[in-house]
This record gives structure tokens, sequence and C-alpha cells, in this order.
């Protein structure tokens, strides 16, 4: 327990990217969450004229259909943070199974899985994705599904590399001569060393489904009913906010996307550094 | 060993471009209804029309028929009309766009990369330093930012308040141009939003990789051999940025891969007449002969970019050819 909150001091306290980045996401997550307090309406509520300029009662102002805009903002964190943590999760469970029976088993099975993954590394990824959205239909959980089947390889490689090297520790090997299974070994003996390195770059990729789902929302293949930030984006985009002087409307959520991408991208180079002390900052 | 690494190479590639096809192929197939019927609902299209589209993509047919036809269409370049377009054919659509697309995507993979590359080495050789944080958080902070909001903000700023620079088109419409240059100067003009927005935006993902990279470069032996000779420090960079260079060198080439599908969003975002925009616009009107040319040219610059940068690699790092596997 005390190796944990070791663990968590330095790459959360002692490093000023975790700390930051953290402080970012943890602002985000309680938006998130209390979003039914903090909004001053319901999102989806006519509550104005359309194109109403920001004043005292609607800060940022009203959308081209009267609702408020600083409401769907703040309900849209929830969606950013939803899909920032539901796709890497899932591509993190595809890739590191496969990556652990690849670089345990060998052999055939190596083969398959190393070859599927270089495959789907050279995939261009978003215009994929784009007409997958577009064809399997727009729901939430869809786009996350897609997300992850587009980024369980990168986990794969990671993971796959990473036990070649720990299958040749001689724990492992004594523990495959006192008659360990190779799914005992390869659980409880190597999957606690990947953790760390799996977590970090979970944490990374978090930024980038965050920016194809907004991106994706911005194109009108997201799901129409989820109050998403590149949704928002959408609606200034077609309702001509800037021809009506509403740069707020703009603004705002790009800066949601922006700071939180930026806040997964500064904690995961933090735990990263921590796992990985040949990327650390400082000289050795 | 050579041959074996061409040949696995080779078979990966297939492998890539006959999925991407396949996808293309299957995708509208899986859909509810057929190809024709959605056509049908979305234009209100007569139930004649229907029937001779079915048995023109031989949708009555088994599959693996129609999979033969397809491909065959593909290869042939007989790509068809395009619905939203008609009665424009799909190649002289597609081949109107693509010098637009490659024109935008060729500046801004140059202005991308270079920006990027030339940060990444940098902040690598001052690693610690002032130099390296703050080249490294801006990139963190700018990798984060999605490039089509950039798009709009400038749009605002440059288009709508100062009015210096257009938001939309390639050229401005309607206006003759007296002579190339004109013309040239005109292009250029539009070009300034889109290719700024996405060079302050994609930049950052070769700076980290390119920092990365000189980072681990830095602390093999034969750095510490060269400084210790005591060599200048000019010439120990040379050496250092000449091997930290591959990792960015082939994220540039998978790039070039990726350029004739267009930016999709910055195109869509400033109305430029590229293919991605012309992708855009067909899903949205499931203009789908459109949808099927696009991604077979994509898939075909795909795979020959990332053969060329696997060869890239061979080439540069003699080791990859030894071992089984890259």
């Amino acid at each position: 327990m005390s190796s944990i909150r070791r663990e968590i001091y330095y790459v959360l306290i002692a490093n000023k990217f975790g700390l930051v980045g953290f402080s970012i996401i943890l602002a985000f997550a309680l938006v998130a969450v209390f979003a039914d307090h903090l909004a001053p309406y319901d999102p989806y509520e006519i509550v104005a004229p359309p194109y109403t300029p920001p004043n005292e009662r609607f800060l940022l102002g009203t959308n081209d259909i009267g609702q408020d805009i600083l409401s769907e903002f703040v309900y849209g964190a929830r969606v950013s943070l939803y899909v920032g943590l539901t796709a890497p999760f899932i591509a993190s469970l595809i890739g590191t199974m496969l990556g652990l029976v690849a670089g345990y088993l060998g052999g055939v099975v190596d083969e398959v899985v190393t070859g599927t993954v270089d495959v789907m590394l050279a995939l261009p990824t978003l215009p994929l994705i784009i007409i997958l959205a577009a064809y399997i239909g727009p729901s939430l959980n869809n786009i996350v599904l897609v997300l992850a089947f587009f980024g369980w390889s990168g986990f794969a490689r990671i993971v796959r590399a990473q036990v070649l090297s720990l299958r040749e520790r001689p724990y492992v090997e004594a523990a495959r001569a006192v008659g360990a299974s190779g799914f005992r070994i390869m659980v409880k003996h190597i999957l606690p060393h990947v953790i760390p390195l799996i977590i970090a770059n979970m944490v990374l990729s978090a930024t980038s489904a965050i920016l194809t789902e907004a991106g994706l929302s911005f194109l009108g293949l997201g799901d129409p009913i989820a109050k998403s930030w590149g949704q928002i984006l959408r609606r200034a985009q077609v309702g001509h906010a800037f021809h009506q002087g509403l740069w707020l409307w703009v603004f705002v959520p790009g800066m949601g996307i922006a700071l939180l991408g930026a806040g997964f991208t500064l904690l995961g180079i933090a735990i990263e550094e921590r796992v990985n002390p040949r990327l650390r900052f400082s000289r050795k | 060993m050579l041959r074996y690494f061409l040949l696995s190479r080779l078979l990966r590639v297939f492998i890539v471009f006959f999925i991407i096809v396949l996808l293309n192929f299957l995708l509208p197939r899986a859909m509810p209804g057929d190809p024709a019927s959605i056509l049908a609902n979305e234009y209100n299209l007569p139930a004649d029309t229907v029937r001779i589209l079915r048995s023109m993509w031989k949708l009555d047919r088994p599959l693996y028929e129609q999979f033969f036809a397809y491909l065959e269409s593909l290869f042939t370049g007989q790509w068809g009309y395009s619905y939203k377009y008609y009665p424009r054919t799909v190649y002289e659509l597609v081949m109107e766009r693509l010098p637009w697309t490659l024109l935008l995507q060729g500046i801004t993979s140059l202005t991308v990369s270079g920006l990027g590359i030339i940060m990444g080495i940098l902040a690598g050789w001052r690693r610690g330093s002032k130099v390296d944080v703050s080249i490294t958080v801006s990139a963190i902070v700018v990798y984060a930012i999605p490039y089509y909001w950039l798009a709009l903000m400038l749009q605002y700023v440059f288009g709508y308040i100062l009015k210096v620079f257009p938001v939309a088109h390639a050229v401005t419409p309607g206006l003759p141009h007296a002579n190339f240059f004109e013309y040239a100067l005109d292009t250029l003009w539009h070009l300034a939003l889109p290719v700024t927005a996405v060079t302050l935006t994609a930049y950052a993902s070769y700076t980290l990789v390119t920092r990365n990279s000189m980072v681990d470069v830095l602390e093999e032996d034969f750095i510490f051999v060269a400084k210790a000779k005591g060599l200048p420090e000019r010439v120990v960079m040379k050496h250092a940025i000449r091997n930290a260079l591959l990792p960015p060198l082939t994220m540039l080439a998978i790039r070039l891969g990726h350029i004739v599908g267009g930016a999709v969003i910055t195109e869509t975002v400033f109305s430029y007449p590229g293919v991605g925009y012309l992708i855009y616009e067909s899903i949205i009107y499931k203009d789908y002969p459109v949808l099927n040319a696009a991604f077979f040219m994509l898939a075909i610059t795909v795979i020959a970019a990332n053969f060329a940068a696997d060869l890239l690699y061979a080439v540069v790092d003699p080791r990859i050819r030894y071992v089984k596997r890259g």
C-alpha cells in the first residue's frame, strides 16, 4: 500500500506535469459529476430567443435554437470524459490480452497477432473511423467501440515487447521450474510489471480519443442527442456564430477540448516518465 | 534475409490494401437495406430505377460475384457516375479535386514536419533546459488543440474582424485572373489560413517524437566517444541528428501516403475543393461511387507509402534487414 502511495506522490505531487494534468482532469471531472447543479439551465430546454448575445443571465449567450450555451458546455464535459476514459480502457483490455499471449507463447500466435498489429497500424485511421461512424450509426457507444477497435493495436505492440524481455527473467524461469502454469505466470508474474506502462498509454491515448470524438461530432457524424463539445462547435459553425458576433460560442468549447486533452497528455507523460526513466527531463 | 524482409513487407501491404478495399465493399452491404434502396429513399427513386441499379451493381447476385465485379470496376477505372453531381463521372470529379488536395496537403506536410522536427531537435539537444521545457510543454498543449477549432478562430480574427484573409474556397470565385502569377497569388492567399491552422496544431507530434528520439541517440556510446574525442558541438549534433531523424521521417512517409484522402475536416471548414471535402459530401449525401473511388485511391497510396517507409528503414538502418522482424 505504501508503495502505491509513493508512486502517486511521485506522479501527482512531485512531478509538475502530473500535478497540472491531474488538476485539470479533476476540475473537469467535478464539472461533469455536478453538471446538474452547475449548469444554470437544462441544456435541451429553449430558454431564450435564438442568438441571444452573452449577458448576465446567459453568460455565453444562446445558440441558434435558443438553448443556453454555458449549460451545453457544462454537460459537454460528461461526453468528453466518458469517451476519453472508456475508449482507451476497452482498447487496453484487448491490446493487453493479445500482447500478453503473443509475447509469452510466441510461435504462430505471435506471428498472427504481430501481423494483425502491423496491418492495423498501417490503416488510415481517421477516414476509416469517419466512414465506420457514418455507416454504423451515430451513437456515443458506437463511437467508443470504433475508437477502441482502432486503438488496441498500439497497446498490443507495447505489451508484447515488454513481455518478450520479462519472459526471460530468472524469476519467471523459477516459476516455470516449480511448475506454475502458463496462465498463472502470465497473470501473476508478468502482468503486474506491464500494468504501469499500460496505464501510461491509456492516459496518453485519452487525448486522441477525445479529439476524434469531437472531430466526428463537429462533422455531424457524432451522437446527435449527446451534448458534446464537438456538437456545440458544429452548431456554431452551421449557425454562423461569427456572423452573429458570438465568438465565445466557438471559443469556449474548443478551449474545453484543448485543456482536457492537454491535461491527459501531461498526466500521461508524468506516468510514463516514472515508468520509463530514460525519458526524464532532468539530466542524470 | 533481405528477400525475406521484402516478401514479408509486401505481404503486409497487400493485406492492408485488401482490408481497406474489403471494408469499403462490406460496409454499405452490411447496413440495413442495400445501397440501391438507401438511394431510393434518399432521392425518391422510382422502382424501375432501383431495379436497374440492383442489376447494375449485381446486388441480386451472390456476394463473391459482387465482390469480383466491384474489384473489376475499381481497377479498370469504371467508377461510374456521382449521385450528387450527376451526370458528372466520379473519375472526373476526383481528378478535378485531387490537385487542390495535393497542393494543400503537400505544403502542410512540409511546414508541419519541418517546424516539428526542428523544434524537436532543439528540445532534445538541450534536454532538461528551459528551451526543452518550453518547447515540450507548448507542444503538449498544442497537440490537444482541435485544428478545426483553431481554423474557426483564425477565420474569425483574420476573416471576419480584420478581413485580410478569405475564409472559404481555393480561389476567389468568379474573379478573372489576368495571368498565371495573379492566379498563383490568389491561391496562396486562400491557403494562408488553412495552412497556418494545420501547421500550428499538427507540428507537435513531430516535435515530441523527434525530441525523444534525440534524447535516446544522445545517450548512445558513439556520441560519448565523439564528445570524448573533442569533436566540436556542431559535428556531434550532426551525428546525433542523422540517427535521430528516422522516426519522424517514417511519420512523414506515412503521412504522405494519406494525403490523397485529403484533410477531411480542414477542407470542410474552409469549403476547400479537395478530395477531403468530396469525401465529406459523399458521406452526407450517401454518394457511394465517389466514396468507393476515394477510398480506393487512398488504399493504393497508403500501401505505397508504407512500403516506401519500410524500404527507407532498411536502407538507413541496416540492422533491420538482418532481424526477422522490425
